[in-house]
């Protein structure tokens, strides 16, 4: 048998040095962590603005490269549909402000069955030769089983979608899970997702049709109905006046001052 | 006769004990059996393993679900005649080229068309499932080097009667081996399953391919695209789906969901059909009327009492039961499958508890879980886990009850 | 040595398999292994953990007082655990986040704890060392082919590239979504125990 003092003095050494190991590998490797935390966004990002293939593969460099070189951070005041310039848009982290009570506010009921919503949204403009061409939102809202996160991206009429995914979820496989099916996601390309002012695309049961045909309406996931509808209600509210709506309303009458 | 049994006996003498053959002997037995009636019998239920009038048993279930059967057949070819005549195509299957060739037409009151163009897409199916179980059956019974045994005849006819008739065959033989195999044999053949094959052959097709037995394109062997005001999907996933709830049911004829004339699964949809099942099998003594009372029991006690309460975003809520036992696989199931022995409890008391928690559970999934308008399946394959449970629990009451007496 | 070192290693492959016949750590062998890449990722983790664990622990195993043995255990593999999910979140970001609190979850998978309580206290630390490289084999083993069945049938994939065409990609092979699911894992490891117990009769347990 060990005394007390003896016991008390061994576990307080391996304390320290487990503590010393673990603290010492968090420092030191943090800074690589983060910058994996950054890349993954900025792929996803380039990815539905179409600037990055899935089966690409390609450098850390070449994805900053890309990023940096196309792509605008901007922070947008839901509320008001203006930027947020008082924030720094690099280091802001919409998922946080949706949890912290102080930069966020419970949502109305929706449809989305989304329960928190951030003052301020992160938005990407894809630049390019310093024109903006295209606006990447950040969408999520329930689906069947699971919460569906993705990114929107609009034209700069901020009416015609030019691209969706959704980078994580938890459907089912081969019926809901077919929202990350590359021939499904190609149909929303060139569809509108306004009509009078109002969110009016949405996923209907069977086949649309061409885009010229159908502007408004995407194919539906077989045997996926509640999937389906859970993208229609989580696309209609970030669009709506809860979401980006002022803010893609602000967009729009500054294309069109500019068109005209 | 006499020259058959001559020539059974003769080859006979090789798969017998110390014969050249004698691996083979299950190979040979079950021909044996099945031209002749065996020579030593035994009298117990399918749970005892040499119990040879299992056979008989067996028989008796199919000849009783021979109703259901006939309706597959008779209402697969309905659907699909009734489809293609409001507009619909013939789907580009060989089935249809089969068909076709026999050249009847898609009539819809033709009973002889409605009957063949059922059997052109029933019986591959059925064979398929024939071929695949009697592989897995055989092959099991050669290596354990005892019978094969009659398990799987009910499996093979349950298994056509709880898929849709559109179902690629193939689908159809990988679910029918992982059903026999992982249902059963893994736990040493028949009569040892804990689970209903022929229902973890469907859970498996259920899983593994959602997109061919849900939504609303599998349930009617027809290409409906195009056609305006004719729906496909089941009744129950009319109700659930769009919030329709009963007033969706509205343009639903009771009788005819009674008789079967609707889409579904090809064995489910007439509960008039698994109603003379019934009887069969309750006058036989084969089926125990307390599990399917059980089931009733529960069915009504829960949608009841979900009709009470109501919901606002459910409207699946107010669906009443009647509804619930005539439309999906609730008949075929309670009469078929919640009976089936070996999976159900052995105690009085423990069948109806059984049925009414299959009851319960039934309403459960198809109102309450946004995502299986059905849930007859899961709720026996459930309650089967149960069964074991159930039994000790009533046993040792009585064992508690009776020392009670005697101390 | 060279024998027994051997045996110490190889034995938990096959004959003395923590999954398949002690029936530890099935839990994240159902959560990761709906790829190949995740289920070597957490397989080579587990193998870390277990060496390193077993080795540490072996080699102050005269000095812990036994009235703490156990806490003493749980700090040395927690810690290791965490500092390689650190690892993993910096050198393999993809695969990190796709074992999610696996990775992390390895503090519960009892093998490890089995293993430091049942081996490495009694025993030297090179032998600990290879008790533990083993053991984790005999775990990654399992992960793999578990991996594999559900990657190749689920997703007709392997290591991510494709092997079957897609039936919606106009090739042949419909995806067998039940591989996806968790439950498949079960399916999978049970065939696996069967496949080995038909081979090795030995470890069927006595009624």
């Amino acid at each position: 048998m060990h005394s007390n003092a003896y016991t008390f003095g061994f576990a307080a050494i391996i304390c320290a040095v487990c503590g010393i190991v673990v603290a010492g590998s968090a420092v030191s490797l943090k800074d690589r962590q983060d910058a994996n935390v950054r890349l993954d966004k900025q792929k996803k990002v380039l990815s539905v603005a179409g600037l990055l293939t899935d089966d690409e593969d390609v450098t850390p460099d070449e994805v900053q490269k890309r990023f940096t070189g196309n792509i605008q951070i901007k922070v947008v005041d839901l509320k008001t549909g203006g930027y947020a310039t008082e924030v720094d848009a690099t280091t802001f982290d919409q998922s946080k402000a949706s949890k912290d009570p102080a930069r966020s506010a419970v949502a109305p009921k929706n449809k989305a069955k989304v329960l928190r919503l951030p003052n301020r949204a992160t938005v990407y403009h894809v630049v390019k030769d310093g024109e903006l061409v295209m606006l990447v939102l950040p969408v999520e809202g329930k689906g069947l089983w699971s919460t569906l996160y993705g990114y929107l991206a609009l034209e700069k009429d901020g009416n015609t979608i030019a691209g969706l995914t959704f980078y994580q979820h938890g459907e089912t496989p081969g019926l809901g899970g077919e929202v990350d099916n590359e021939k499904w996601k190609a149909l929303w390309k060139g569809r509108k997702a306004f009509k009078d002012g109002k969110p009016f695309i949405k996923v209907i049961k069977g086949q649309a049709g061409p885009v010229a045909e159908a502007p408004y309406e995407v194919d539906g996931l077989s045997g996926a109905t509640l999937t389906a509808r859970g993208v229609t209600n989580l696309i209609q509210f970030w669009l709506g006046g809860n979401g980006f709506g002022p803010y893609l309303n602000k967009m729009k009458s500054l294309a069109k001052m500019k068109g005209a | 006769m006499q020259w058959l049994r001559k020539i059974l006996d003769k080859v006979g003498k090789d798969f017998q004990h110390g014969g050249k053959l004698e691996k083979f002997h299950a190979v040979y037995d079950m021909q044996d059996t099945v031209l002749f009636t065996t020579a030593d019998t035994t009298k117990s239920g399918s749970h005892v393993r040499d119990g040879m009038d299992l056979k008989r048993m067996m028989v008796t279930v199919v000849v009783a679900m021979l109703p259901a059967v006939a309706m597959a057949l008779y209402n697969t070819g309905y659907q699909s005649n009734l489809a293609i005549a409001a507009g619909a195509h013939a789907l580009d299957a060989w089935q249809e080229a089969v068909f076709a060739a026999l050249g009847l037409g898609y009539d819809p009151t033709n009973l002889l068309s409605n009957l063949v163009h059922g059997a052109v897409w029933f019986i591959p199916i059925f064979a398929v499932t024939a071929i695949a179980g009697g592989i897995v059956e055989t092959v099991t019974a050669v290596i354990r080097g005892h019978e094969v045994n009659e398990g799987f005849l009910v499996t093979m006819f349950l298994i056509p009667l709880i898929t849709p008739a559109t179902v690629p065959l193939w689908q159809i033989f990988v679910a029918t081996v992982f059903g026999v195999l992982i249902g059963k044999e893994i736990f040493g053949g028949t009569g040892f399953n804990i689970l209903n094959p022929a229902l973890v052959a469907r859970a498996f097709l259920f899983f593994a391919y959602p997109a061919e037995i849900s939504g609303d394109k599998v349930w009617i062997a027809a290409d409906l695209t195009g056609v305006d005001g004719l729906s496909g999907a089941t009744w129950l996933s009319r109700a659930s789906s769009a919030g329709m709830g009963p007033e969706g049911l509205g343009n639903l004829d009771l009788m005819d969901a009674f008789l079967g004339f609707i889409p579904g699964s090809m064995g489910e949809t007439s509960a008039l059909a698994c109603l003379i099942g019934a009887v069969i099998l309750i006058a036989t003594g084969i089926g125990s009327w307390r599990t399917m009372a059980g089931v009733g029991i529960g069915t009504i006690a829960l949608s009841m009492l979900l009709n009470a309460v109501g919901s606002e975003t459910n409207p699946f809520f107010a669906v009443p039961f009647y509804y619930h036992m005539v439309l999906g696989g609730w008949a075929l199931g309670t009469v078929f499958m919640a009976t089936e022995p070996v999976t159900s409890p052995f105690t009085d008391t423990g069948k109806l508890i059984y049925g009414f928690l299959i009851g319960v559970l039934v309403v459960l999934v198809r109102v309450v879980n946004p995502a299986y308008p059905e849930g007859m399946m899961l709720a026996i394959l459930f309650m089967n886990m149960f069964a074991p449970l159930i039994d000790y629990f009533f046993i040792q009451a009585n064992i508690k009850r009776r020392a009670a007496r005697y101390a | 040595m060279a024998a027994k070192t051997k045996e110490i290693l190889l034995d938990p492959l096959f004959t003395n398999n923590p999954i398949a016949l002690q029936v530890l750590g099935v839990c994240s062998a159902l959560a990761v292994t709906t790829k190949m890449e995740t289920s070597v990722v957490m397989a080579l983790a587990v193998i870390a953990v277990t060496a390193l664990s077993n080795l540490s622990i072996s080699a102050i195993r005269n000095y812990i007082p036994s009235s703490i043995r156990i806490i003493v255990q749980l700090t040395i593999i927690a810690s290791l655990v965490i500092v390689t999910d650190q690892v993993l979140k910096a050198f393999m970001y993809d695969v990190s986040k796709q074992l999610s609190v696996f990775v992390g979850l390895i503090i519960t998978n009892c093998i490890v704890m089995g293993r430091a309580e049942a081996f490495a206290m009694q025993n030297p630390p090179m032998a600990s060392l290879f008790d533990g490289i083993g053991n984790g084999m005999g775990y990654g083993l399992v992960l793999l082919v578990v991996g594999f069945f559900r990657e190749l049938f689920g997703s007709g994939r392997l290591f991510g590239a494709q092997v079957f065409s897609l039936a919606s990609e106009g090739g042949w092979y419909t995806p067998n979504g039940l591989m996806v699911l968790a439950p498949s894992a079960f399916f999978l490891i049970a065939t696996f125990i069967w496949v080995l117990r038909t081979y090795k009769p030995e470890q069927v347990e006595e009624d």
